[in-house]
Protein backbone atom coordinates (compact mmCIF):
# COMPACT_ATOMS: atom_id res chain seq x y z
CA UNK A 1 0.00 0.00 0.00
CA UNK A 2 1.14 3.33 -0.89
CA UNK A 3 2.30 5.77 1.63
CA UNK A 4 -0.71 8.66 2.30
CA UNK A 5 -0.19 11.77 3.72
CA UNK A 6 -3.39 13.84 5.45
CA UNK A 7 -3.35 17.59 6.48
CA UNK A 8 -5.50 16.80 9.33
CA UNK A 9 -6.75 13.79 11.16
CA UNK A 10 -10.22 14.29 9.81
CA UNK A 11 -9.12 13.72 6.44
CA UNK A 12 -7.97 10.02 7.51
CA UNK A 13 -11.48 9.21 8.43
CA UNK A 14 -12.79 8.70 5.26
CA UNK A 15 -9.87 6.76 3.99
CA UNK A 16 -11.46 3.83 6.37
CA UNK A 17 -14.93 3.40 3.74
CA UNK A 18 -14.77 1.32 0.76
CA UNK A 19 -16.72 0.22 -1.85
CA UNK A 20 -18.58 -2.67 -1.27
CA UNK A 21 -17.15 -5.53 -3.34
CA UNK A 22 -14.13 -8.16 -2.81
CA UNK A 23 -11.58 -5.22 -1.58
CA UNK A 24 -14.11 -4.41 1.47
CA UNK A 25 -14.71 -8.01 1.73
CA UNK A 26 -11.03 -8.69 2.19
CA UNK A 27 -10.55 -5.85 4.54
CA UNK A 28 -13.89 -7.15 6.48
CA UNK A 29 -11.91 -10.29 6.79
CA UNK A 30 -8.52 -8.60 8.22
CA UNK A 31 -10.14 -6.74 10.58
CA UNK A 32 -12.32 -9.22 12.56
CA UNK A 33 -9.15 -11.49 12.25
CA UNK A 34 -6.53 -8.96 13.52
CA UNK A 35 -9.15 -8.11 16.40
CA UNK A 36 -9.73 -12.45 17.04
CA UNK A 37 -6.17 -12.35 17.43
CA UNK A 38 -5.44 -9.36 19.50
CA UNK A 39 -8.26 -9.51 22.26
CA UNK A 40 -9.73 -13.13 22.41
CA UNK A 41 -13.36 -12.86 23.32
CA UNK A 42 -15.36 -15.60 25.22
CA UNK A 43 -19.45 -15.41 25.54
CA UNK A 44 -20.68 -18.52 27.69
CA UNK A 45 -22.60 -20.76 25.40
CA UNK A 46 -26.65 -20.38 25.37
CA UNK A 47 -29.74 -19.20 24.45
CA UNK A 48 -30.46 -15.74 26.71
CA UNK A 49 -34.15 -14.26 26.51
CA UNK A 50 -35.06 -10.36 27.42
CA UNK A 51 -37.76 -8.36 27.47
CA UNK A 52 -36.75 -5.82 25.80
CA UNK A 53 -33.48 -4.03 23.96
CA UNK A 54 -32.41 -2.59 26.87
CA UNK A 55 -31.99 -5.90 29.15
CA UNK A 56 -30.14 -7.21 25.78
CA UNK A 57 -27.77 -4.30 26.49
CA UNK A 58 -27.10 -5.00 29.84
CA UNK A 59 -26.31 -8.60 29.07
CA UNK A 60 -23.72 -7.42 26.16
CA UNK A 61 -22.41 -5.21 28.78
CA UNK A 62 -22.12 -7.71 31.34
CA UNK A 63 -19.77 -9.95 28.49
CA UNK A 64 -17.86 -7.15 27.78
CA UNK A 65 -16.78 -6.44 31.18
CA UNK A 66 -16.26 -10.41 32.36
CA UNK A 67 -13.74 -10.19 28.60
CA UNK A 68 -12.14 -7.13 29.35
CA UNK A 69 -11.41 -8.73 33.40
CA UNK A 70 -9.90 -11.78 31.80
CA UNK A 71 -7.72 -10.01 29.47
CA UNK A 72 -6.32 -7.77 32.22
CA UNK A 73 -5.64 -10.36 34.49
CA UNK A 74 -3.97 -12.25 31.93
CA UNK A 75 -1.88 -9.02 30.98
CA UNK A 76 -0.70 -8.77 34.65
CA UNK A 77 0.49 -12.43 34.95
CA UNK B 1 -28.72 -8.15 8.83
CA UNK B 2 -28.55 -4.75 11.05
CA UNK B 3 -26.33 -3.01 13.61
CA UNK B 4 -22.02 -3.62 13.07
CA UNK B 5 -22.05 -6.33 10.57
CA UNK B 6 -24.44 -4.34 8.38
CA UNK B 7 -22.26 -1.05 8.66
CA UNK B 8 -19.21 -3.53 7.41
CA UNK B 9 -21.22 -4.75 4.20
CA UNK B 10 -21.79 -0.69 4.17
CA UNK B 11 -18.69 -0.12 3.66
CA UNK B 12 -16.66 0.26 7.07
CA UNK B 13 -14.74 -2.71 8.17
CA UNK B 14 -14.60 -2.64 11.56
CA UNK B 15 -14.40 -5.28 14.27
CA UNK B 16 -17.64 -6.41 16.33
CA UNK B 17 -18.97 -9.41 18.27
CA UNK B 18 -22.53 -10.34 17.18
CA UNK B 19 -23.92 -11.12 14.62
CA UNK B 20 -27.48 -8.66 14.93
CA UNK B 21 -30.09 -10.01 12.97
CA UNK B 22 -33.79 -8.52 12.90
CA UNK B 23 -36.45 -11.46 11.72
CA UNK B 24 -40.12 -10.88 10.00
CA UNK B 25 -42.59 -11.92 13.52
CA UNK B 26 -44.34 -15.00 12.58
CA UNK B 27 -43.30 -18.20 13.54
CA UNK B 28 -42.91 -19.60 9.50
CA UNK B 29 -39.88 -17.55 9.40
CA UNK B 30 -38.49 -18.22 13.33
CA UNK B 31 -38.56 -22.07 12.31
CA UNK B 32 -36.63 -21.15 9.48
CA UNK B 33 -34.34 -19.02 11.21
CA UNK B 34 -33.85 -22.55 13.56
CA UNK B 35 -32.70 -24.32 10.57
CA UNK B 36 -30.57 -21.93 9.48
CA UNK B 37 -28.94 -21.86 12.87
CA UNK B 38 -29.02 -25.75 12.55
CA UNK B 39 -27.40 -26.00 9.46
CA UNK B 40 -24.12 -24.35 10.87
CA UNK B 41 -24.44 -25.56 14.59
CA UNK B 42 -25.12 -29.24 15.69
CA UNK B 43 -26.28 -27.87 18.56
CA UNK B 44 -29.72 -28.62 20.91
CA UNK B 45 -30.08 -25.02 22.38
CA UNK B 46 -31.28 -24.12 19.28
CA UNK B 47 -34.54 -25.32 20.10
CA UNK B 48 -35.07 -22.80 22.93
CA UNK B 49 -35.32 -19.89 20.07
CA UNK B 50 -39.24 -20.15 19.58
CA UNK B 51 -42.11 -17.84 18.39
CA UNK B 52 -43.90 -18.15 21.40
CA UNK B 53 -40.67 -16.12 23.25
CA UNK B 54 -40.22 -13.68 19.73
CA UNK B 55 -43.38 -13.02 19.36
CA UNK B 56 -44.63 -12.92 22.92
CA UNK B 57 -42.16 -11.38 26.21
CA UNK B 58 -39.24 -11.35 24.86
CA UNK B 59 -38.46 -9.90 21.48
CA UNK B 60 -34.71 -9.53 21.88
CA UNK B 61 -32.87 -13.21 21.76
CA UNK B 62 -29.30 -13.49 22.36
CA UNK B 63 -27.77 -16.58 20.98
CA UNK B 64 -24.13 -18.26 21.70
CA UNK B 65 -22.85 -21.13 19.82
CA UNK B 66 -21.03 -23.54 21.29
CA UNK B 67 -17.69 -21.99 19.75
CA UNK B 68 -18.45 -19.04 22.19
CA UNK B 69 -16.63 -17.21 19.83
CA UNK B 70 -19.68 -14.33 19.06
CA UNK B 71 -23.18 -14.02 19.60
CA UNK B 72 -26.24 -13.79 17.62
CA UNK B 73 -28.74 -10.92 18.43
CA UNK B 74 -31.91 -11.51 16.89
CA UNK B 75 -34.68 -9.26 17.35
CA UNK B 76 -38.40 -9.13 16.22
CA UNK B 77 -39.42 -5.46 17.57
CA UNK B 78 -37.06 -2.66 18.94
CA UNK B 79 -39.25 -0.73 21.16
CA UNK B 80 -42.08 1.45 20.09
CA UNK B 81 -40.00 2.87 17.96
CA UNK B 82 -38.80 0.05 15.11
CA UNK B 83 -40.63 -2.80 13.80
CA UNK B 84 -39.31 -5.42 11.17
CA UNK B 85 -41.90 -3.37 8.70
CA UNK B 86 -40.59 0.07 9.34
CA UNK B 87 -37.21 -0.97 8.36
CA UNK B 88 -35.86 -0.30 4.90
CA UNK B 89 -33.45 -3.31 3.30
CA UNK B 90 -31.47 -3.87 0.17
CA UNK B 91 -29.58 -7.00 -0.70
CA UNK B 92 -25.90 -6.99 -0.75
CA UNK B 93 -23.64 -9.75 -2.84
CA UNK B 94 -21.17 -10.92 0.07
CA UNK B 95 -19.31 -13.17 -1.99
CA UNK B 96 -21.67 -14.78 -3.77
CA UNK B 97 -24.43 -14.97 -0.99
CA UNK B 98 -27.34 -12.51 -1.04
CA UNK B 99 -27.30 -10.65 2.25
CA UNK B 100 -30.57 -8.87 2.94
CA UNK B 101 -29.04 -5.72 4.95
CA UNK B 102 -30.90 -2.66 6.30
CA UNK B 103 -29.95 0.04 3.86
CA UNK B 104 -27.60 2.91 5.45
CA UNK B 105 -30.50 5.67 6.12
CA UNK B 106 -32.19 3.01 7.87
CA UNK B 107 -29.09 2.33 9.82
CA UNK B 108 -28.57 5.51 10.34
CA UNK B 109 -32.28 6.33 11.90
CA UNK B 110 -31.76 3.48 13.96
CA UNK B 111 -28.40 4.34 15.60
CA UNK B 112 -28.60 8.23 15.98
CA UNK B 113 -30.73 8.58 19.34
CA UNK B 114 -29.69 5.45 20.87
CA UNK B 115 -27.56 5.80 24.27
CA UNK B 116 -24.79 3.84 23.67
CA UNK B 117 -21.69 5.97 22.44
CA UNK B 118 -20.61 4.01 19.89
CA UNK B 119 -23.94 3.52 17.88
CA UNK B 120 -23.60 7.69 17.71
CA UNK B 121 -20.29 7.12 16.64
CA UNK B 122 -21.39 4.60 13.72
CA UNK B 123 -24.16 7.19 13.19
CA UNK B 124 -22.02 10.06 12.59
CA UNK B 125 -19.53 7.98 10.43
CA UNK B 126 -23.08 7.11 8.32
CA UNK B 127 -24.12 10.42 7.96
CA UNK B 128 -21.21 11.95 6.62
CA UNK B 129 -20.25 8.70 4.29
CA UNK B 130 -23.71 8.98 3.05
CA UNK B 131 -24.63 12.47 3.14
CA UNK B 132 -27.37 11.89 5.90
CA UNK B 133 -29.69 13.86 7.91
CA UNK B 134 -32.61 13.64 10.14
CA UNK B 135 -35.43 12.93 7.21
Amino acid sequence: MPVRKFHDISEMEGNTWREPGPELHAAIRRVWEFAAKTVELRFPPGVYRHRSIEELDAQTERWAQANFDVFQARKQR
Amino acid sequence: MFGGVALNLHGLARATEDLAIFVAPNADNIARLRAALRSVFADPDIDQITAEDLLGDYPAIQYVPPTGLFHVDILTRLGERFAYADLAAEVIDLDGTPVTTITARALYEMKKDTVRAKDRADAEALARRFKLGDS
